[in-house]
């Protein structure tokens, strides 16, 4: 049998033409940003539950305790915020692993996108998504403690979407290559709950216990609350946590990727 | 053309496709007739490039469907047995959106589609109901718009009018034959006898995993011996032997299920007393008897002693 291309007349106008793959991975990623739209009390909520943590809890806490050389109440805002894309970003995992068990994934895979540029869509969409969700908590922090310069504010809101984009890798990874529900909801919390709380966002690495400081400062909220810190904060730019990011973006993506083409055309996914 | 030759597909240790191959021209209605489990939705899953064949080849339109997804996905758009819509979506975003993914349709082209689509199907004035409020016909008729509405080149139905009543599954029949009309391929895999026939030009009977027989509904009762179906009820059918009627020329097979006994024969209408006389004096009593042409159910029953619906 053969089983080279050949050109086809017969076919329908409109399923012949390809559409340019940018177009299709962006439409991919639209679709996660815009279910995002469809339920915007819960970006209200949490951005409420954002100030009150902020406002009242950080202000309390910085009243306690005294550091020298920073400002705890402004950083707890900025590693606020840096923890909270984390935790957005993870939702993507939960959103491909209900749509494998409800069938939706299959239909998405009978689309006329590549795998890779499917994995891509998503990421992209997962990440989109965490930013969007995020801005109206980054306005809140720029607004009250003046960061106003556009080029801090760029690299900022850069780490803050490689971050997202890692994440989002990472837990397609996890989401793809953990078949039972009930595992795949406890790695990936736990997952979320080392890459969150092991880090530097929240607590000043000086404070942290040591058998959590031995690991924190290589994690990839650790890079981007130092990048964002730094760039909001101290107006300098951390290239280290720059590059750890684009790393750990680099490497969950393909990842993921790899899983994903397993699982989806390796013929276990049944 | 879509070209499967002998393609398997085995999970584990189950096969759920064996040795399957089958041509389906250009421009024909193909109906996938079997039960629940007998292999159809894998079938259109690895034609969608979702599964992969562990065994043999497919070809859509010249293209290996392992070595040219991308191009065989152009020409594919399937309609999956229960739908897979999301559900915090519309109808109309839903169609919408699979629109902008399969078609270079322009934003005005695609309303114009969709809503089309959606007045025929009477789903228009529901068209900003998030789907996961819409009863199982509602999204039932919303997976087959994704297809009637893209008008692929080849387009695959799975058990396209399940959850649909009367006036909507001929609705959705009448939509399908102008989608081959208009130069699509359909590929129609159902379960429901009456679906296979009405709809399809032929048949491809498919029993756990394998290609059973493959001819126009005609064909298919032409192959059962006979011509005539006698269907008997027998009120207690546990001592009932073939034999006690195959030992007549004119009757050519005889399946029992439970009570039920079908006798495959000819000149029924004479050797109806013969045989009622028989079971009577071996002391079976008759609760109905029925005299029909032969039917698919009967040809279904024939190839896989089965039965369906």
């Amino acid at each position: 049998m053969s089983s080279s291309p050949t050109p086809d007349n017969s076919l329908n106008e409109t399923s012949t033409t390809a559409k340019p793959p940018t177009h299709l991975i962006l439409q991919m990623a639209l679709r996660d940003v815009s279910v995002l739209f469809r339920t915007p009390w819960i970006i209200i909520t949490r951005a409420l539950s954002f100030i009150v943590q902020v406002f009242v809890f950080a202000n309390l806490i910085s009243g306690l305790i005294h550091i020298q050389g920073i400002n705890y109440f402004e950083y707890y805002a900025v590693g606020s915020v840096v923890t909270t894309i984390a935790s957005i970003s993870f939702v993507i995992g939960y959103d491909i692993f209900e749509e494998a068990e409800e069938g939706v994934l299959d239909y998405l895979l009978t689309l006329p996108i590549s795998r890779r540029q499917l994995i891509i869509g998503r990421a992209l969409g997962g990440a989109m998504r965490a930013i969007v969700y995020t801005i109206p908590m980054f306005v809140i922090v720029a607004v009250f403690w003046g960061f106003s310069q556009p080029l801090p504010i760029l690299t900022a809101l850069l780490s803050l979407f490689l971050l997202a984009f890692g994440v989002t890798g990472m837990s397609i990874t996890v989401a793809v290559s953990v078949k039972n529900a009930n595992r795949f909801d406890v790695v990936l919390a736990l997952l979320e709950l080392a890459v969150s709380r092991a880090s530097t966002a929240l607590y000043p690495i000086g404070f942290i216990p040591v058998y959590v400081a031995v690991f924190a400062p290589f994690s990839p909220v650790s890079f981007a609350a130092d990048s964002a810190y730094s760039s909001l904060v101290m107006l300098t730019l951390d290239l280290p946590a720059i590059a750890g990011l684009v790393a750990f973006v680099v490497i969950f993506l393909g990842l993921g990727a790899t899983f994903y083409f397993r699982r989806l055309e390796g013929g276990v996914y049944a | 053309m879509i070209t499967f030759e002998r393609t398997g597909k085995r999970f584990g240790n189950l096969d759920a496709v064996k040795d399957f191959s089958i041509t389906i021209k250009d421009g024909e209605i193909l109906g996938l007739l079997g039960p629940n489990g007998a292999g159809k939705t894998t079938l259109m899953l690895m034609m969608g490039t979702v599964y992969r064949p562990t065994s043999g080849t497919i070809t859509v339109n010249g293209f290996d469907v392992v070595k040219h997804p991308n191009e065989v996905r152009r020409l594919i758009g399937i309609a999956f047995q229960d739908p897979r819509v999301d559900g915090i979506l519309s109808g109309f975003e839903v169609l919408n959106w699979h629109l902008k993914m399969t078609t270079t349709s322009d934003k005005d082209e695609r309303r114009r589609k969709v809503e089309d689509v959606l007045k025929t199907l009477d789903l228009w004035d529901a068209r900003k109901k998030r789907t996961w409020l819409m009863s199982g016909g509602m999204k039932k008729k919303i997976e087959d718009a994704k297809i009637l509405v893209q008008r692929p080149s080849i387009a695959v139905f799975d058990e396209p009018t399940a959850f649909l009543d009367v006036p909507s599954r001929l609705l959705v029949w009448k939509m399908i034959r102008q989608l081959r009309d208009e130069g699509s391929t359909v590929i129609v895999a159902t379960n429901m006898m009456d679906e296979a026939e009405r709809l399809s030009e032929r048949v491809a009977i498919v029993n756990k995993g394998k290609l059973v027989a493959s001819e126009t509904p005609e064909q298919l009762k032409g192959t059962v011996k006979g011509g005539e179906v006698l269907e008997l009820t027998l009120n207690d059918g546990s001592e009932f032997r073939p034999d006690m009627l195959t030992k007549f020329p004119e009757v050519h097979d005889v399946k029992k299920q439970n009570n039920k006994i079908m006798v495959f024969l000819n000149s029924g209408t004479l050797l109806l007393p013969k045989i009622v006389d028989t079971l009577s004096i071996q002391g079976f009593k008759i609760e109905s008897v029925r005299l029909k042409e032969v039917s698919l159910e009967d040809v279904f029953l024939t190839y896989t002693g089965q039965q369906l619906e």
